[in-house]
């Protein structure tokens, strides 16, 4: 058991790390332009993202678990680590890095090197939802910020009254981003420990209960929520100061546009519904909120003419969705050979 | 029936109530300078001139409180974060204006100009153009908080109303000057329905950024 906690601990690191980054993404702009406060602000995700986490992570999981099913506490142990080392490495690189797009490379480094087959048919599905989710926030961003403009123009609403409307929209936004956030994304955190996972149930009086996943889940979703807690903070400054030529509300479609993008592709239940009534349903797979931030931005700069646009951050994103998978997967297939030849682990079974 | 009270709407509103005393401040000392003039070249009314001046200083000092108020509920209560900067620059450019109708009327009360019969009714031209320009502004900036689909209705009143009153401010220049006055005299009055006519550009100036905060306030 002590070694599960052990090999746990690149799980919760990359949990941290997540929470650093994505939980920026999510209450950045309202923190930054000073209209939530930081503290706020983390509460807010942390509740949320524990929330979405524990009740809704259980989609993507499985679709990570399709692709690549570690069966192994140090095998996942190195899965993990060797994803949070490339998101560190693509980080310093000041590329657009996605912790989704780093474990994906690594489950794929653990299938080449424990023999296992890679379900070709997941992988393209995976890598095809990276490239469409930008492209979706984007769209929805449009919408959203189309439908806002219109309903502000047509109300008339007074200056401090949409500022304080603007407020509270930012922290609804941002507590529905934080528990689409967890649902998505504690499958790139927790799911390649769901195969070894020892834990047990847990039972609580009035007959609620968490299964062993949801413990699992629960202790990654306090890791992402320690990761809001000691290190989104500065970087939600950087991200307001950054982006403060945007107004609070169309920093608030931002948000709703992310975490929209984040649901649709977490929900079991949206794509349950979906399929029951014959509709074409959305795969349940792990994205990047960084991702569906700048896809967002960038929707809402195409909308007013494309002036001012980065083209050099879309080249980024495409260089992080090459190179990322990539570095993972070559730096778990290295690591999952000294860690059993060198001290003799078993990294599969 | 209950009545909650959110700390954070009763400060909104407390300030809302601010923005607009503000505004019926200044549109109070446009209606006090526009029925200024009329009682200075009145011969007889220089007392009630006295109270006008008094009056115009108390609506001033209203004004500049209220003024200091908003600045200070805005980045205490941090509201408006985005846009307290341009909030603060567009309420400083208006109590200028204030400040200007308080000047001209203290500058009339003091120097006691001799305006001869001839250009009264230019000078009464001026006074009201130059009330009316800043009322308008006073207005588009209220559309600014209130009603943003108006603002250029009013500011584009302003524009209007200016180019007028510089109509009036040259003819009235020239007059003078065309005049048999003594230069002194000349040059008293030239001042005068300067300081006049500056009340209108500094409407104009005020619109000019109100138009591009309002362009600044779409989302």
């Amino acid at each position: 058991m002590l070694s599960f906690w052990i090999f746990l601990s690149s799980g919760l690191f990359l949990g941290w790390s997540l929470g650093a980054n994505d939980g920026s993404n999510i209450f950045g702009t309202a923190v930054g332009t000073r209209m939530v406060k930081f503290r706020t602000a983390a509460i807010i995700s942390s509740l949320f993202v524990i929330l979405g986490a524990v009740t809704a992570g259980g989609g993507t999981t499985d679709t990570l678990n399709e692709l690549g099913s570690v069966n192994a506490p140090a095998g996942a142990f190195m899965v993990g680590l060797a994803a949070a080392l490339s998101v560190y490495w693509m980080n310093k690189s000041k590329i657009s890095v996605s912790t989704s797009q780093a474990i994906v490379g690594a489950i794929v480094g653990w299938n080449l090197y424990s023999g296992r087959p890679t379900d070709l048919g997941t992988l393209s599905t995976i890598v095809g939802t990276w490239i469409f989710c930008p492209i979706l926030s984007g769209f929805l961003a449009i919408l959203i910020y189309q439908a806002t403009r219109f309903v502000i123009r047509r109300t008339a609403i007074p200056l401090l009254k949409l500022d304080h409307y603007t407020r509270i929209g930012l922290i609804i936004a941002g507590a529905f981003g934080a528990y689409a956030l967890g649902a998505n994304n504690i499958a790139n955190v927790m799911g390649i420990f769901t195969a070894s996972n020892p834990l047990h149930g847990l039972n609580f009086s009035g007959g609620f209960s968490l299964s062993s996943t949801q413990v699992l889940f629960l202790l990654g979703a306090l890791a992402i929520a320690a990761g809001i807690f000691t290190y989104s903070g500065q970087i939600m400054q950087t991200v307001g100061r950054n982006i403060f030529m945007m107004s609070p509300l169309a920093a608030w479609v931002v948000v709703v546009a992310q975490s929209m993008v984040l649901f649709l592709f977490a929900s079991a239940g949206l794509n349950n519904f979906l399929l029951a009534h014959h509709l074409p349903a959305l795969p349940l797979v792990p994205v990047s909120s960084s991702q569906a931030v700048i896809g967002a931005v960038i929707g809402i700069g195409l909308l007013k003419g494309g002036h001012g646009i980065n083209w050099n951050i879309i080249r980024r994103i495409f260089i992080g969705w090459i190179t990322t998978p990539i570095i993972a997967a070559a730096l778990c297939f290295v690591s999952l050979f000294f860690l059993e030849n060198v001290f003799n682990l078993t990294v599969y079974n | 029936m209950m009545h909650l009270k959110f700390p954070v709407v009763s400060r909104t509103r407390a300030l809302e109530n601010k923005i607009d005393s503000f505004h019926d401040k200044m549109i109070e000392a446009a209606a006090v300078f526009r029925k200024s003039i009329q009682i200075f070249l009145c011969a007889e009314s220089r007392s009630e001139y006295k109270a006008v001046n008094r009056q115009i200083k108390v609506i001033e000092h209203e004004a500049d409180k209220l003024r200091r108020d908003i600045e200070n509920d805005l980045y205490s209560e941090n509201l408006l974060p985005n846009l307290q900067a341009d909030i603060l620059q567009l309420v400083e450019g208006l109590d200028k204006i204030n400040n200007q109708f308080d000047d001209v009327i203290y500058k009339f009360y003091i120097e006691q100009p001799e305006i001869p019969q001839k250009f009264h009714r230019k000078l009464i031209d001026l006074c009201h153009q130059v009330a009316d320009c800043a009322e308008n502004m006073a207005i588009a900036s209220r559309a600014f908080f209130k009603d943003l689909s108006t603002v250029r209705d009013y500011s584009h009143k302003v524009y209007i109303m200016e180019q007028e009153s510089d109509a009036t401010y040259n003819d009235l220049k020239k007059a003078i000057f065309a005049s048999d006055m003594e230069l002194a005299n000349k040059l008293q009055l030239d001042l005068l329905i300067t300081e006049v006519a500056d009340i209108a550009d500094i409407a104009e100036d005020c619109a000019d950024e109100l138009l591009i905060f309002t362009l600044k306030r779409d989302i």
